[in-house]
């Protein structure tokens, strides 16, 4: 019994001794090249109170923008570098007579993102009525609890990164969605939809690579799924043949292994490999097993769930594909290539931030211009910056270039660009882009 | 450790005919995949049938060992300024030794500081409290790798050639493959030959069957838990090495779902035997190879466990497990 | 006969003082469901007071706290109906997250845009607590030979195999997509307190008291029947129970089946709060979160495990994840040791959930390794085997 009381007031000291080194200013090295890395964002992560702009005089109104994000355990690599873009928002955009700050929510239990979590956080954001509108949240299952219940509050969302159909189309079920105030969304996002994009990359498999038999394997995650699928039908339209007629699953907890997988795939000879997933589900692995198992000379593609950074970039797809992986690889961002300035985005994130920015990041960004922009425009009212940002007769001119949200939310801007690898630079080099015009 | 040791023939038997038929269906690149999957599986269940024989806990927190395994692994050879193929072949040797033996040692030794914290004050508790206690210690790893190397998965360096082939009867086999599958059955006989043949490995068995009355015959409890918890971790640390050597990746959160399948092996086998746990690994591995080409890659998860629970409604105590399973 | 049951099962009023702990015994024990019904009336109304106070004002405002205890009554719900497989019949079940699945997607398929066969809530309380118990018998009936930690595996098993098969059944699921838009309840005024709806966590609130009391006092008349004899006769020693005429096979499938309803019911609320069900909702985590729940709370004690289970969602969901907005607002003065400089208002908290949450197990465990308030028979058990323990120690000391 001493024992253990012993034993636990170890534990309870490793707490203050592990709380200590999170505080310490060494930290840099922890976390090493990842973007997310938890030290280098602790001193600025609370709260949000660094990030206001110097601008924020006395007398401002205090007013906030509420993050909903996945910001710790395995998707924190997501959640940390668009909260990032935010506060490099915040840091840089005067928003005159306005003191912004940030309500920070992460929606990750155990370590993933958790829908229920979700609308907790949500509801947390709505009780917040200091709260203007919500950057957030990242992914699918979590926009679909979220975006009735901010639907109902009238707090206006702007998700970075959902792509999934069903979420703001109402031939998809996205009315079922916003049943509470059919009239007033709530719910805005500034990247593409999954459908566009998985024809992008069946594009690019059977007019540049001019592939005609692909293999295609998905992480049977929502994003994944959503993305293999409609590269299948897309390619098959085109005139080419998916082997097996089908995507292939390989769950992320089936410990990603897909040597056996690419055993089978060999031997009906594909010209084409296509992954729909993420590199944390598998991306990175698959491309590098494909060397392994002697297939590194056919071509793969995926989405942007691939885009996260040059080869140099620890973690990202190109660094664990490997050299050898690299190249024959092509990738598709649901944005345009031609942003107004994105070295500047850049540099400036690094000189924040200490890294690189994430993929997600200028989202992030373009999100907080959106809900700025409605707030200089309307002021510190929820309901009119709701009512603003919603408007499909506003354009925004944002990091992502011009864009205006359509009556259901979705983004103007209906570009897919295509990237491929370069073995000059070791990163991603732009190959053309297409634009699918208005939906 | 089954007395009966004609009935305990007969099991394998079954599964070396199965394993040949299988050869013929799968072809001899799948198989090879198989006894590969099968092999890092055989090597975390090892770890998980040894403690579970000796105080009949699950020790979830296994799976991650392995998962800090591999990251000891990926600190080492990138700290000591390897990042691709040696191809100096006694350099190689060495570095491949070296490696084995201090995750093996970095391992064991974190496995026995764990038993010592968060498993031994707890040994006369109910038996749900060190399971909770595994829980915990598997959340505490998982977050502290995750704060030291990052959330993304990591590019380890793969020190042998994966490219590197050699002839197997008409078939280019990875050398890769056949040296994982190799140090796995080289490490399970050594462990096979400790326990059988050694006073500790007498210790451990007799501590396994009654504890009290090891102690009463002069077993140094203590000391021979400690040690089981060491070896196992050492192979589950081994089986760190073998996952970066294999797949040249790894990241924080590879422990949970290897755990719950090398788990799974060790059950299947019948666990607390230790040729049971190896046998239980490779069978998971053939499983998941077999749903693959069948064409049920989606469903291959649901595939294992529901294969685990037909095996175990027809033999309640596993493949290899004794008949007469009085614990409870 | 009551007042030995009661004591047992009111362990959390040891920390009142001695008079009034003896007069609510005493009440409780003749007046059982009533008193239940008494307490759970007692803290529904507390909490929402109580949060309106520091610290726990730090954390959020009150309809937050609401919200957040009404998501909490769900795991309380799956909490009291693992306790009885586990706490109770001695059976450790590591997938009881698949009855929560089911239940959730029975009231998701039935009531949601996807199917269109808009079954009211309230009767689906029922079907899917039924639809529950029918999986918890099928699920259960091939583990009656198994003795112990094979138990375990297969339920484990058992708990992978249910979200794969909703992954992959997508004619009915709807596959990786889930089900969304799931109903609320319609309540036609019922509680005077608004209508159901995204916004007004109080509705949800008072549902989920009123199902966690009926579950409680249900659970109580049966932990005192019978069965609930039978269960304790067969976690202690089946073979003995057995020959003195327990059938064991329908004692355990009947735990089994009452677990299940149990988080059936807990499904079915948790649908249609969410309006969401998705495949990823229900991994071994839940599953484990939910036994640690009812270790921590004390095994086999009924409010016990209900507040290990209150404690656990709180630390878990609320307390570690507004711990740096709420340190960083209380501003502490940052220490400065020289060599070590800590200031907590700067650090992450967010980060170390993890950590801190497994050093939080880990030391709860090693601390009260038989839980926050174990029920009175553990205990004795316990201290029994501690004793024992005690003598070996001595023995090993003198040898």
């Amino acid at each position: 019994m001493k024992l253990a009381r012993v034993g636990a007031a170890l534990a309870i000291a490793s707490i203050v001794v592990g709380a200590c080194s999170g505080s310490a200013t060494t930290a840099p090295s922890a976390g090493g090249g990842a973007s997310a890395a938890p030290a280098s964002a602790a001193p600025s992560a609370v709260g949000g109170a660094s990030a206001a702009p110097a601008s924020a005089a006395a007398g401002a109104v205090d007013v906030k923008i509420g993050i909903e994000l996945p910001l710790s355990g395995a998707d924190l690599p997501n959640g940390q570098p668009t909260l990032n873009g935010v506060k490099l928002a915040l840091a840089q955009i005067p928003v005159p007579g306005f003191n912004v700050t940030l309500n920070v929510q992460d929606d990750a239990v155990n370590g993933v993102h958790d829908p229920q979590q979700g609308a907790k956080n949500i509801q947390t954001l709505v009780n917040d009525a200091s709260v203007m509108g919500v950057v957030g949240p990242f992914n699918s299952n979590v926009a679909k609890a979220e975006i009735p219940i901010g639907n109902a509050a009238g707090l206006v969302q702007c998700s970075p990164a959902n792509t999934n159909i069903s979420l703001t189309k109402p031939e998809f079920g996205a009315g079922d969605l916003r049943k509470t105030n059919p009239d007033k969304i709530a719910y805005v996002r500034v990247a593409t939809t999954d459908d566009i994009q998985g024809a992008a990359g069946a594009d690019i498999a059977y007019t540049i690579v001019k592939a005609r038999k692909a293999f295609v394997i998905d992480d049977t995650e929502t994003y994944g799924k959503a993305l293999s699928d409609q590269f299948v039908a897309t390619f098959t339209k085109l005139g080419g043949t998916v082997i097996g007629g089908s995507s292939h699953g390989v769950p992320k907890s089936g410990q990603g292994d897909f040597t056996s997988l690419l055993s089978l795939a060999k031997k009906d000879s594909p010209d084409f490999v296509f992954f729909g997933g993420v590199t944390a589900t598998g991306g990175g692995l698959l491309r590098k097993q494909m060397v392994t198992a002697g297939m590194g000379a056919i071509p793969m593609g995926g989405g942007d769930g691939l885009s996260d950074g040059a080869a140099s970039v620890k973690g990202s797809f190109l660094n664990l594909a490997g050299d050898q992986g690299d190249p024959n690889t092509y990738m598709t961002v649901a944005a345009t290539h031609d942003i107004p300035n994105p070295t500047k985005l850049a540099a400036d994130y690094k000189a924040m931030f200490g890294a690189e920015p994430g993929a997600y990041s200028a989202s992030g960004y373009a999100c907080a211009q959106v809900i700025l922009e409605a707030l200089k425009n309307v002021g510190a009212d929820r309901a009119k910056v709701r009512a603003y940002v919603t408007d499909p007769s506003h354009t925004y001119d944002t990091v992502l270039g011009k864009f205006q949200f359509d009556k259901n939310g979705d983004t103007t801007q209906r570009i897919i660009s295509d990237y491929t690898f370069d073995p000059g630079t070791k990163d991603w080099k732009f190959v053309s882009q297409k634009d699918f015009g208005a939906g | 450790m089954t007395r009966r040791p004609g009935r305990a023939l007969l099991v394998p038997a079954i599964l070396l005919l199965l394993a040949t038929l299988d050869w013929s269906y799968v072809g001899t690149e799948q198989f090879v995949n198989a006894l590969t999957i099968g092999a890092v599986y055989a090597l975390i269940a090892l770890g998980y049938t040894m403690v579970y024989g000796i105080i009949e806990l699950i020790n979830f927190a296994h799976g991650d060992v392995f998962m800090v395994g591999s990251f000891v692994t990926y600190w080492l050879l990138s700290s000591l300024g390897f990042n691709g193929t040696i191809s100096d072949l006694p350099l190689l040797v060495v570095v491949l030794v070296g490696t084995f033996l201090a995750a093996m040692v970095v391992m064991g030794g974190i496995g026995v500081v764990i038993e010592r914290f968060a498993y031994r004050p707890l040994r006369n508790a109910p038996r749900l409290a060190p399971l909770i206690t595994a829980i915990g210690v598997s959340f505490i790893l998982q977050n502290i790798i995750q704060i030291f190397f990052g959330p993304s998965p990591i590019s380890a360096p793969q020190v042998i050639d994966v490219q590197a082939r050699v002839n197997l009867g008409g078939v280019d086999v990875s050398v890769v493959k056949l040296f994982v599958i190799a140090v796995a059955f080289i490490l399970m006989i050594a462990l096979q030959t400790f326990v059988s043949r050694t006073r500790m490995g007498r210790a451990m068995r007799s501590t396994a069957i009654d504890r009290d009355a090891a102690q009463l015959m002069g077993v140094d409890i203590n000391t021979t838990i400690a040690v089981t918890f060491f070896i196992g971790s050492a192979l589950a640390g081994a089986a760190g090495v073998v996952q970066v050597l294999y797949l040249g990746t790894t990241n924080f959160q590879l422990g949970f779902q290897a755990g719950l399948k090398a788990f799974t092996s060790a059950v299947l086998g019948g666990i607390g035997n230790i040729t049971g746990a190896a046998l239980g690994g490779f069978l998971i591995g053939f499983i998941e190879v077999n749903s693959t080409v069948a064409g049920f890659s989606r469903w291959s998860e649901a595939i294992v466990f529901g294969i685990l629970v037909l095996v175990l409604v027809f033999r309640p105590t596993g493949l290899l497990g004794q008949q007469l399973g009085e614990r409870a | 006969m009551s007042a030995r049951r009661l004591q047992g099962g009111s362990a959390p009023l040891r920390l009142l003082p001695g008079a009034l702990r003896r007069g609510i015994e005493r009440f409780a024990g003749r007046h059982q469901s009533l008193a239940v019904l008494v307490g759970v009336a007692l803290v529904g109304a507390f909490l929402p007071v109580i949060v309106g106070v520091p610290p726990f004002s730090g954390f959020g405002n009150r309809n937050d706290f609401v919200d957040g205890f009404a998501n909490a009554g769900v795991f309380v719900l799956l909490a009291l109906g693992l306790n009885v497989v586990v706490g109770l019949a001695g059976l450790l079940d590591l997938g009881y997250a698949a009855f929560f699945a089911i239940g959730s997607y029975a009231y998701a398929y039935s009531a949601s845009p996807f199917s269109h066969l808009d079954v009211p809530f309230w009767p689906m309380l029922l079907v899917g607590a039924m639809v529950a118990a029918t999986f918890g018998i099928l699920l259960g009936a091939p583990t009656l030979r198994l003795r112990g930690d094979y138990l375990a595996i297969v339920t484990l098993g058992f708990g992978e195999i249910v979200p794969v098969v909703f992954l992959n059944s997508d004619t009915y699921t709807n596959g990786t997509n889930g089900i969304s838009a799931v109903y609320q309840p319609s309540a036609y005024g019922l509680f005077g307190i608004g209508s159901f709806g995204f916004g007004n966590p109080w509705p949800y609130y008072v549902t989920v008291l009123a199902i966690v009391a009926v579950a409680m006092m249900l659970l109580y008349r049966l932990q005192d029947s019978r069965l609930g004899r039978a269960w304790v006769a067969i976690r202690e020693d089946e073979v003995a129970a057995a020959s003195m005429g327990v059938n064991t096979v329908t004692t355990k499938l009947l735990a089994f089946a009452i677990g299940a309803s149990t988080a059936g019911l807990a499904g079915v609320f948790n649908a249609s709060k969410l309006s969401l069900v998705s495949p990823d909702q229900f991994g071994f985590t839940v599953s484990f979160t939910i036994l640690a729940m009812v270790v921590l709370g004390g095994m086999g004690n009924i409010w016990g495990v209900a507040i290990g289970a209150f404690t656990l969602y709180e630390v878990q969901s609320v307390f570690l994840k507004q711990l740096t907005n709420f340190v960083h607002d209380i501003h502490l003065p940052a220490v400065d040791l020289g060599f070590l400089r800590l200031d907590i208002s700067a650090i992450d908290f967010v980060q170390y959930q993890f950590l801190l949450y497994g050093l939080a197990l880990v030391s709860m465990m090693l601390l009260r390794p038989e839980g926050l308030f174990p029920s009175r028979e553990r205990k004795r058990e316990l201290h029994e085997s501690a004793e024992e323990a005690a003598e070996s120690n001595e023995e090993v000391v003198q040898a």
